[in-house]
């Protein structure tokens, strides 16, 4: 027996669809929106680990001679991609995914390889947009179809747990800690 | 089932892939539009360019580690460098781009940054930076030029 299409069963049937479609990637804008909200005391994508490393001064002479007794003195893997000098004793070093920052008459050196953070790295750039472009269209279509979940979902269920019983509360409790903190900052 | 993995993981690896794939990237409008000048000369005679569109090439020598909202590039003069300053989420540089090769443009402007405001703005570059702030070095108020930049290349 077939059942007649009614405006809540189309409802159900969007809000389920909808829902599937959205999941995956609901669920990486939550990791990310996490990770990017505490970003004053981290760096939600990159991971630094600066080091530090001490060696004998060196006399400061010109850039290229600099780099190169740099490199025999931290014995680092060969002569570097580029390097550049912010001041006559400070030289910069830079490797493919790594940089060296030493000072030459103090002898320390710091060596930094930020790495990207394995999933967050991936998840922040979509939804921080940093692609832009088609993305912003991809991303302009989840946001419809997430707005699409919640107004189809206030209609999924009827009677005591639907919004017209305690349903309204609950969409009232959601919305409470926005309006009251809005009142209370602005 | 197994193919349905497969997909999975071949869409997973091409999203992995994906902010690093390009060898070079654009950002922003890229570039190409604005007069093409080096960056000694923007810095030796500033009042020439302030508030005109200019494109610039350099060493990317650092990029800001907190939201890549500016990298900095290096003069084709020794000890220079200029900041391209871009706006938040609008333009963000990838903390990798450090020791590549970059074409930016913009306009370039002249801050002028009052002694009571440069103690905050150092205390900002050297919480960027990961640096103790050294209070000695806020010695009067301050010229900043940089360029607010609208598009970028890096290779």
């Amino acid at each position: 027996m077939k059942h007649p299409w009614t405006w809540r069963r189309v409802n159900r049937a969007v809000h389920r669809d909808a829902g599937y479609l959205v999941a995956g990637l609901t669920l990486l804008y939550a990791i990310s929106g996490v990770a990017v909200n505490h970003r004053a005391d981290w760096n939600p994508s990159w991971s630094i680990a600066p080091e530090t490393r001490r060696f004998d001064p060196l006399p400061v002479t010109d850039r290229d001679t600099m780099a190169a007794s740099l490199v025999t003195a931290l014995s680092l893997p060969g002569p570097p991609r580029a390097s550049f000098r912010r001041s006559p004793e400070r030289i910069e070093l830079y490797y493919e995914g790594w940089t060296v920052d030493a000072d030459v008459t103090a002898g320390v050196a710091t060596l930094t390889r930020p790495r990207e953070r394995p999933v967050l790295r991936e998840a922040n750039y979509l939804h921080l947009n940093e692609p832009k472009g088609v993305w912003t269209w991809f991303a302009d279509v989840y946001g419809v179809l997430l707005g699409t979940l919640a107004i189809t979902g206030l209609f999924v269920l009827r009677g005591r747990t639907g919004l017209a019983g305690r349903g309204k509360w609950l969409v009232l409790a959601g919305l409470l800690p926005a309006i009251a903190f809005l009142l209370l900052r602005r | 089932m197994r193919r349905a993995t497969a997909t999975l993981l071949t869409l997973a690896a091409i999203a992995t892939a994906a902010p690093t794939l390009a060898a070079e990237t654009a950002y922003g409008s890229g570039v190409g539009k604005a007069q093409a000048v080096k960056v000694s000369e923007l810095m030796g005679n500033p009042d020439r360019y302030v508030g005109k569109a200019v494109r610039v090439e350099g060493l990317v020598t650092d990029v800001c580690a907190r939201r890549g909202c500016w990298m900095e590039l290096a003069s084709d003069k020794e000890f220079q460098t200029i900041k391209i300053k871009v706006d938040d989420g609008v333009i963000v540089f990838p903390l990798d781009a450090k020791g590549k090769v970059a074409t930016a443009e913009g306009v370039f402007t002249r801050i002028d940054v009052p002694v009571e405001r440069v103690a905050e703005m150092k205390r900002h570059e050297a919480e960027e930076k990961g640096v103790p702030f050294d209070p000695g070095s806020v010695k009067g108020p301050e010229v900043v030029y940089r360029i607010q930049g609208t598009g970028a290349v890096i290779r």
